[in-house]
């Protein structure tokens, strides 16, 4: 036994000096490399992202904002959009063009563009890509964007193994006919999932190209992903357009907001989010972006408005809801923009619409009863038959827990109760509330929509066209219906959004869903970031960012 | 002992089974409110294609018994089939995580270990001295805090107010495990990971010694005129040891899976946080892969804390005579 003390002693000499160590070692993380500076622009240095540990950063599955953050540094799609207008610019395309009806579109790509690996990036990429996006073996859950291509349908069901809408014309054209007109095709085939592949990356390594995938865009993977720790990304020196300042992003996976804000304060990252509850004091302390997207130093808060929108969803079909006045009257009672300071320091706007700021069309007081006014709420409840709520059943109002949105709803259930409405609270996980919301089963609840691509039709056509599958609010109209699929194929931009935005007046009128407010961005960005943006679909910008000397002597 | 040993593995079986049954009624469906096929896309469309191959990949489309036979049968050639949110086998994910998770139990142990009993023993000896009473309110102390709240505690002054103050020269890692994996990173979560057991084996060894050295036989030692260390260490220590061994055994199991706070904390990307995330997402292969792991590891330190009796103790003696 004495000389198993003995063993222990020592090992706790070992401990004692480990302490020690710490507190003489330290441990330096930071980025050594230092820059050569070039002008005022120092280029070169890592820029340190918070990200949460992404789903999927393969473009085939590529899908929140996380991965998406990733797969858009690491692929550029056939067009790009500007990070603040939001309005489209070339990218793998140089241009491309639209026949008279939208239904057949040519891209013209970028000659001589490469693959990290090196390989050219051609027409067939791009249909090899997409292929593998429909390929219903591949469990793409995105497969969806590419729903109005010809030859979709028969991916989906097996039935065919190309899409036969996608036609290689030669390495350096490709053409897409659609199942219909889509005059805003072009939006869609920029998001980052649609980003071409190499066939042969893919088939030499399947599994370490979900790992590592080897893209086209201004970055490349630099190993592969640390699940839950990091992704590191670097410059990609062989880029077709403009290299990128900064060596490369490292991406570090962190469990939560809090840890991220701590790091963050210890000046471990560049990017983060604010955390709840301290919008105002990083405000106050880092300075807030003039237009709410381009960061500096001194004006490192973002607070621009995100392409998103947070509404209350009104179940059409409820017995007691089926009637627009009851609806109207639900919605002018709430006061939004009281939850907004009270919930959000004031960083969100209320809505006025469904389609938020930011998307071309966006026109504000879009539903007409999207606004706070309790004597109109009392008169419109009374002319549905419910006189200061008498005779109205108590209606539930369903939330997922666990994400702040209980906060929210009791001020709903306060509101509604001014104008003789009482609602309950029921909360459930996010797994149950979507069983209950998919299945009609509640009468008013929540969700947020974030746009895939900045069109108006994204807000419209999946929330309330009839059967969609993403209109929980069961909202059925047919005339709402042709004009969704006329605006679709109408291909004078102006049209088309005016279309649209009947679409938008008329499920405004009826209170189809009880839209709440936009979402706005709340990130901080370190000092030494110079003409960083964050864009209005929440997607950071590397391609222009610069990283301050001083920072970077740590 | 081999008898007693072969006994209790054989006894391993028959709950083993038990917690694979238990863990594959979750996989029902309607057992359980929320459908895992949905939540991969959450509100977004699901496809009938993609569930359809879902469905197919993981044999939800056959009836209830052949899933579960295809489910133990794979377990005991070492699969655990594919996460239905990352489309990636979970013996991978499992694989990534465990020896995080190991990492920090094994330094969370040492720390108890180290740390609780060196306090319990001292506190024990010098009986009612300034030292004991600084282990009584420490200990008493580290019990009632929250473990997060102690995690930021530490970050907050290890990782920025230190840096801060030193200007950047000493600090210690917030968060990660560091690239490649280092000790630094280690320090704050081990700490947070054993704050409560340190405190308890503490605890229980100031206890323990004290019963200890009230006994006869020290007394007969003292009176033989040992000099005290040799009585503390060799008589009393032995004797007092064994229900730490108990404790410490048995924190193992409970570090494996009961490390969720810590790790979520420290950005640890360890097994707990991912039986957790899994949880949340129904992501049922990935939680029955993880539980079962656990279930069977804490079954075997079990196990070997029962067969460190019979080494610490030669009065306990299993399956009749000593070979």
């Amino acid at each position: 036994m004495s000389e198993r003390i003995r063993k222990g002693m020592a090992m706790m000499l070992v401990f004692a000096l480990a302490v020690t160590m710490l507190t003489v070692g330290g441990c330096d993380t930071g980025d050594g490399e230092g820059g050569e500076t070039d002008s005022d622009i120092t280029k070169g240095g890592t820029f340190n992202f918070y990200i949460s540990e992404p789903a999927f950063i393969d473009p085939v599955n590529l899908q929140e904002s996380e991965g998406t953050q990733v797969g858009q540094a690491v692929f550029d799609s056939l067009v790009a959009f500007d990070p603040i207008t939001s309005e489209v610019k070339p990218a793998a395309a140089e241009r491309w063009e639209a026949n008279d009806d939208a239904t057949v579109w040519t891209f013209y790509l970028v000659e001589g563009a490469k693959f990290h690996d090196g390989t050219d990036v051609t027409a067939d990429s791009f249909k090899f890509a997409w292929e593998r996006i429909c390929n219903p073996e591949n469990e793409s859950e995105v497969a969806y964007h590419l729903g109005v291509v010809k030859g979709y349908d028969e991916m989906q069901d097996a039935s065919a193994t190309e899409l036969e809408g996608v036609k290689v014309i030669d390495d350096y054209t490709l053409e897409v006919t659609l199942q219909y007109g889509f005059a805003d095709f072009e939006y869609v085939v920029g998001h980052p999932a649609l980003a071409p592949v190499s066939q042969e990356a893919v088939e030499a390594d399947p599994e370490g190209f979900s790992e590592m995938p080897i893209g086209n865009g201004p970055f490349k993977m630099a190993e592969p992903w640390a699940h839950d720790q990091y992704i590191k990304i670097v410059k990609n020196d062989e880029y077709y357009s403009d290299v990128p300042n900064i060596d490369g992003v490292d991406f570090k996976i962190l469990a939560d907001q809090d840890t991220a804000w701590l790091e963050f304060e210890a000046g471990n990252l560049d990017f983060t989010q604010i955390t709840p509850g301290r919008i105002q004091t990083t405000v106050d302390t880092y300075g807030e972006s003039p237009d709410g997207y381009t960061l500096n130093p001194g004006e490192q808060v973002s607070l621009g408005a995100e392409q998103a929108i947070y509404y209350l969803l009104i179940n059409n079909t409820d017995p007691a809801l089926t009637d627009p006045e009851v609806r109207a009257a639900l919605s002018l009672a709430i006061d939004r923009q009281d939850i907004c300071d009270k919930v959000f320091e004031g960083t969100r706007e209320p809505a006025t619409g469904i389609v938020p700021p930011g998307i071309v069309g966006h026109k504000a007081d879009a539903f007409q009863y999207a606004k706070y006014d309790v004597e109109a709420a009392k008169e419109m409840l009374a002319d549905a038959g419910f006189p200061n709520g008498e005779g109205f059943p108590t209606i539930t109002l369903e939330y997922n827990t666990g994400s702040g949105h209980e906060d929210i709803l009791l001020l709903v259930q306060e509101d509604l109760k001014a104008i003789g409405v009482n609602g309950e609270l029921v909360g459930s996980e996010w797994a149950q509330y979507l069983d209950k919301v998919g299945a009609a089963d509640y009468q008013v609840g929540r969700l947020g929509w974030i746009a895939d691509y900045p069109i108006m039709d994204n807000f419209l056509y999946p929330l309330f066209k009839t059967g969609s599958s993403d209109n929980y609010s069961f909202y059925a109209n047919d005339e709402v219906d042709s004009m969704l699929d006329e605006a679709r194929e109408t291909v004078d931009a102006d049209e088309r959004v005016a279309i649209y935005q009947d679409v938008e007046k008329i499920v405004g009128d009826a209170s189809a869903v009880i839209p709440m407010f936009y979402y706005r961005h709340t990130r901080v960005a370190s000092d030494r970031v110079n003409d960083g943006v964050y864009s209005a679909n929440g997607l950071f910008t590397f391609d222009t960012v610069w990283l301050s000397g001083e920072a970077e002597a740590e | 002992m081999v008898k007693y040993v072969a006994r209790r593995i054989l006894q391993m079986i028959p709950v083993f089974l038990g917690v694979t049954l238990i863990l594959f009624a979750l996989r029902i469906p309607g057992f359980l409110p929320g459908d895992p096929i949905q939540l991969i896309v959450g509100e977004k469309t699901l496809t009938p294609a993609l569930r359809a191959q879902i469905e197919e990949r993981n044999h939800l489309d056959e009836p209830i018994y052949s899933q579960y036979a295809w489910y133990v049968s794979g377990i005991v050639q070492g699969d655990f089939g594919e996460s239905y949110q990352k489309s990636r086998p979970v013996r991978d994910i499992l694989f990534d995580k465990f020896p995080n998770t190991f990492r920090l139990a094994f330094a969370a142990i040492l720390v108890e270990i180290v740390i609780g009993i060196s306090a319990g023993i001292l506190s024990a000896v010098k009986q009612y001295s300034f030292w004991d009473v600084l282990v009584t309110l420490s200990t008493s102390i580290l019990v009632s805090v929250p473990v997060f709240w102690l995690g930021l505690l530490l970050q907050m002054f290890f990782g920025i107010m230190l840096k801060q103050w030193t200007g950047g020269a000493l600090y210690l890692p917030m968060s990660g495990m560091g690239n490649p994996p280092d000790f630094m990173h280690l320090i704050l979560p081990a700490i947070t990971l054993a704050s409560v057991s340190t405190a308890y084996v503490a605890r229980i060894m100031r206890s323990q010694m004290l019963e200890a050295m009230g006994q006869d036989y020290i007394r007969t030692a003292m009176a033989k005129g040992l000099t005290e260390r040799a009585v503390v260490f060799k008589h009393a220590l032995k004797n007092a040891l064994i229900p730490v061994v108990t404790y410490v055994g048995i924190d193992l199991g409970a570090l494996m899976g009961g490390a969720i706070l810590t790790e979520s904390v420290f950005s640890w990307p360890g097994v707990g946080r991912e039986i957790f995330l899994a949880v949340m997402q129904r992501d049922w292969p990935v939680v029955m892969g993880g539980v079962i792991i656990v279930v069977l590891i804490v079954m075997f330190v079990n196990l070997l804390v029962d067969i460190s009796y019979a080494v610490l103790d030669p009065r306990i003696r299993y399956g009749g005579a000593a070979e």
